[in-house]
């Protein structure tokens, strides 16, 4: 009985040093549909060439390339030299590095449409694994539309490719369904082929160095913690404000708007990731039920609440810096009377016993004053004002926590200006994560790539969490969908519409400048 | 050059640099400067060694591992004589408006003032951090105060392949390991890519499952005898195997290729023709590895390992590291047997 227990342990590397160097992938293939679009040419590829420039891909790993456009590997591997050399972010190009990696890299052509494509794949897999000993382990990208989603998953599962001699996982972009029906319909389709224990929504906002810092903030620390509820917390703002427009998106935007494309999903689990509960462990599953059960404890608003606690946009033609901005209907490929909401803003309750009577705004738009993502947590003030007129004018502590582009943390507090008298005044305590730390970040995509190949799916998105978000989210665009609003409503280069300010207003806050 | 210098005096000096550093500031418009610390890093170095080499590898230093620097340089004298002077570092990060700055302190001392240094760095550590000290030659780190005044450091890096007899210094230092003190040897940190890229190999469940066959580690290097990166690897192979239920020897082959004192390559041999094979050529600094797995090979590029990169990393690990310290005892073992 012994014998047997022990022959079924899992068996250890015994090399590994945690102190020195993070563990690496195992050996595997890692299939791209829509190898040649953007995603892959910007993101996927230079994220992999990345891991494999810092030593963490095994020698038996390879990709494989797929996409409509008839391509030969040779092609193929220069068309990505060119991408991963044009779009790596802080991190050189090293010519040997690329020779190396260029030989894991293979092609065929297929359409998602048609059965043959899966069952060349799966003959083209099979030469992949003599060839490069990737041990049967699979991880499939789906770059692509997500209206093909569903087919490249039935396709995979109708070639036996969803199981096999080593682990099988399907990586899969937002959004998940447009409501809460189709992502539910989504995960359906999926679930056919694949457990959810093997399916991974990427969420690139959760991949960032500096949201996955914010638990290290919060439940690596002792101070903090014991203020992060209803008793000190006054209100939580989260801005993710970008100040370009649509940027030749408009037809895909379009049909998103900001509600969908930001709040349903990034804005969410960042949310999440701020008021989730201490998790018993890190592992991924406790850390995902954690922030699951945040997701269903907000509150789901009523019809006739939503336009009280929710804001759309549209961005107007503006003069920014003396060049003049197109409005959104302006854009190419946009209506002239599209009701696309280029701004949302959301005041969201989390009915639970830390956060009972917390509001949490959040807002998001294109066509911002400056590109800034932050998360401010506005703590209540003094409950005396010891120090009379001289802190009159004295702003409440505020815990500021910047995702981007200067990551790091804030912490504002008062102090006595210098001199005679006893005047205040606001000050801030910075800590800057990228000089603190001179090591350059891995990118969002080179984590979550890691963390798909090492089956860590803490940085990914359950279903269960997918749909929480939706049922949150669903009643506005209910009610936005059945309005006709009067946009646009703010100009370029403006911090979005006033009655954003308004919605703040009734509850007695001001919307705070990043 | 005085016999004495005063604490308080320098604590005074680096208090009036930071308002001097406020004033500038303000008068410039800047929007302040950040005062950063971490750790005391202090670091000796003799005399003799250009100060701006070990100036410049503090400056890399600081953006990540921001401290109090007190660098103290010695020259070889009978004389009690110590000096000082405070400075400052300061950074502007890209795309930001604000400096960061820290604080150095350089101390000038002789070897005959060194039972009196304790005494004068350890006012000037930064209270509650940790203190690392960096001895940079084999004479300093040989001199009898020596061991009196690495007591004030959490930390004591060196880099034993500096010293000329292996065997001895791994003895020494596995010594001083025993009695508890935290270690960290820069011919340990040269060994961390080799070791990542071997631990990535076995990250292969069917690699791993065959850990047991291996019979043979050959470890390749330049010169006539093994450094002390070779001991230290080849101890920590044999231990990882161990754990794995295999029991091998160790073999060691002279590369003529490579420059004395450098590792060039490993081996680990098993039956039913398991090779795995790492070497590495150097063209200057730069340093491309060569994996081979059985039929398989990659070539990655080393990161080049200054001072800098070393010291970052021993910098990043203030505490005890168990892996290092059954690795030297291992190394002391093999080069005790080995003489």
């Amino acid at each position: 009985m012994a014998h047997a227990i022990l022959k079924e342990m899992p068996l250890e590397n015994p090399f590994q040093d945690p102190l020195r160097f993070e563990r690496r992938i195992p050996e595997c293939a890692v299939v791209i549909f829509g190898a040649n679009g953007d995603l892959t040419k910007r993101k996927l590829l230079p994220a992999l060439y990345r891991l494999a420039y810092e030593r963490r891909l095994a020698p038996g790993f390879a990709v494989l390339g797929i996409s409509r456009t008839a391509m030969t590997d040779d092609q193929f591997r220069e068309n990505m030299a060119d991408s991963v050399a044009k779009f790596l972010e802080d991190s050189p190009f090293d010519k040997d590095v690329w020779s190396g990696f260029a030989q894991s890299l293979y092609y065929m052509a297929g359409d998602i449409a048609d059965t043959a494509t899966f069952s060349n794949l799966a003959a083209r897999l099979k030469q992949i694994e003599e060839c490069r000993h990737t041990a049967g382990n699979v991880l499939f990208y789906l770059s692509t539309q997500p209206s093909q989603y569903a087919a490249a998953a039935k396709g995979i599962g109708a070639a036996g490719l969803a199981k096999g001699n080593g682990w099988r996982r399907i990586v899969i972009e937002k959004p998940f369904g447009h409501d809460l029906a189709s992502a539910r319909e989504l995960s359906e389709q999926l679930h056919e082929v694949f457990r959810e224990s093997d399916v991974y929504r990427i969420d690139h906002y959760l991949g960032k160095e500096t949201v996955q810092n914010i638990l290290a903030f919060r439940f690596g620390n002792g101070i903090f913690e014991p203020l992060w509820n209803r008793r000190y917390v006054n209100n939580v703002q989260i801005t993710a404000a970008e100040s370009i427009g649509v940027e030749g998106r408009g037809g895909y935007y379009q049909e998103a708007g900001a509600l969908r494309d930001m709040i349903q999903n990034h804005l969410l689990q960042v949310t999440a990731t701020i008021a989730m509960e201490p998790s018993a462990t890190f592992q991924p599953d406790s850390v995902r039920d954690e922030r699951s059960k945040l997701l269903r404890s907000i509150r789901v608003m009523k019809p006739d609440e939503v336009l009280e606690n929710s804001v759309p946009g549209q961005y107007g033609p503006a003069r920014i810096g003396g060049a003049d901005v197109p409005g959104f209907r302006e854009e190419p490929g946009v209506d002239p009377q599209s009701q696309t909401n280029t701004y949302a803003a959301a005041t969201f309750f989390v009915d639970n016993w830390r956060w009972a009577g917390v509001p949490f705004y959040i807002r998001t738009g294109k066509r911002l004053p400056k590109r800034v993502t932050e998360i401010a947590i506005q703590f209540n003030s003094a409950p005396h004002a010891v120090f009379g007129e001289n802190g009159a004018d004295a702003t409440p502590n505020l815990l500021i926590l910047r995702i981007q582009p200067e990551e790091g943390i804030s912490l504002r507090f008062l102090s006595k200006r210098p001199g005679a008298g006893m005047k205040l005044r606001p000050v801030s305590m910075d800590f800057n994560y990228g000089s603190s730390f001179g090591e350059r970040s891995p990118t969002a995509y080179e984590t979550l790539l890691l963390d798909a190949m090492i089956g860590d799916a803490t940085l990914y998105t359950r279903q269960d969490m997918v749909e929480a978000s939706w049922t949150a989210v669903e009643p506005i665009l209910n009610v936005w969908q059945n309005q006709k609003f009067d946009f646009p409503n703010y100009a370029a280069g403006t911090w979005g519409p006033m009655d954003a300010d308004k919605m703040l207003a009734r509850h007695g806050h001001t919307w705070r400048q990043p | 050059m005085s016999a004495t210098i005063q604490p308080e005096k320098i604590l005074r000096e680096l208090s009036d640099l930071w308002v001097t550093l406020g004033k500038d500031a303000d008068h410039s418009q800047e929007s302040g400067v950040l005062r950063a610390c971490s750790m005391t890093l202090v670091t000796l170095v003799e005399e003799s060694e250009d100060p701006t080499d070990v100036w410049s590898t503090m400056a890399e230093l600081m953006p990540e591992h921001p401290s109090r620097a007190i660098v103290i340089r010695f020259r070889t004298s009978t004389e009690r004589e110590l000096a000082s002077r405070v400075f400052s570092q300061c950074w502007m990060p890209f795309g930001h408006r604000r400096q960061i700055c820290c604080e150095q302190i350089e101390i000038m001392a002789s070897d005959a003032s060194l039972p009196d240094l304790a005494a004068v760095v350890l006012p000037l550590a930064v209270a509650d951090l940790p203190v690392m000290l960096w001895c940079r030659g084999a004479r300093l780190f040989s001199l009898p105060d020596f061991p009196q005044l690495s007591k004030i450091a959490h930390k004591l890096i060196f880099d034993s392949a500096a010293f000329p007899d292996p065997g001895a210094v791994l003895a020494r230092i596995g010594e001083r390991s025993r009695s508890g003190r935290i270690l960290g040897d820069l011919a340990w940190t040269r060994l961390t890519r080799w070791r990542g890229l071997v631990s990535q190999i076995f990250e292969s469940r069917k690699y791993l499952a065959r850990l047991p066959e291996i019979a043979e580690i050959r470890v390749g290097f330049g010169g006539a005898a093994p450094p002390t990166g070779a001991y230290y690897l080849a101890a920590w192979l044999l231990e990882c195997l161990e754990k794995a239920g295999a029991r091998a020897r160790v073999s060691w082959t002279a590369a003529p290729d490579a420059p004395a004192g450098h590792l060039a390559r490993i081996e680990l041999l098993g039956g039913q023709a398991l090779r795995v094979s790492i070497g590495v050529t150097r063209d200057g600094e730069h340093q491309t590895a060569l994996v081979q797995v059985d039929s398989l090979s990659n070539r990655m590029v080393f990161p080049p390992d200054t001072d800098y990169m070393l010291l970052r990393e021993e910098l990043s690990i203030p505490n005890l590291d168990p892996v290092y310290d059954r690795a030297l005892a291992g190394a002391a073992r093999l080069a005790l047997a080995g003489n």
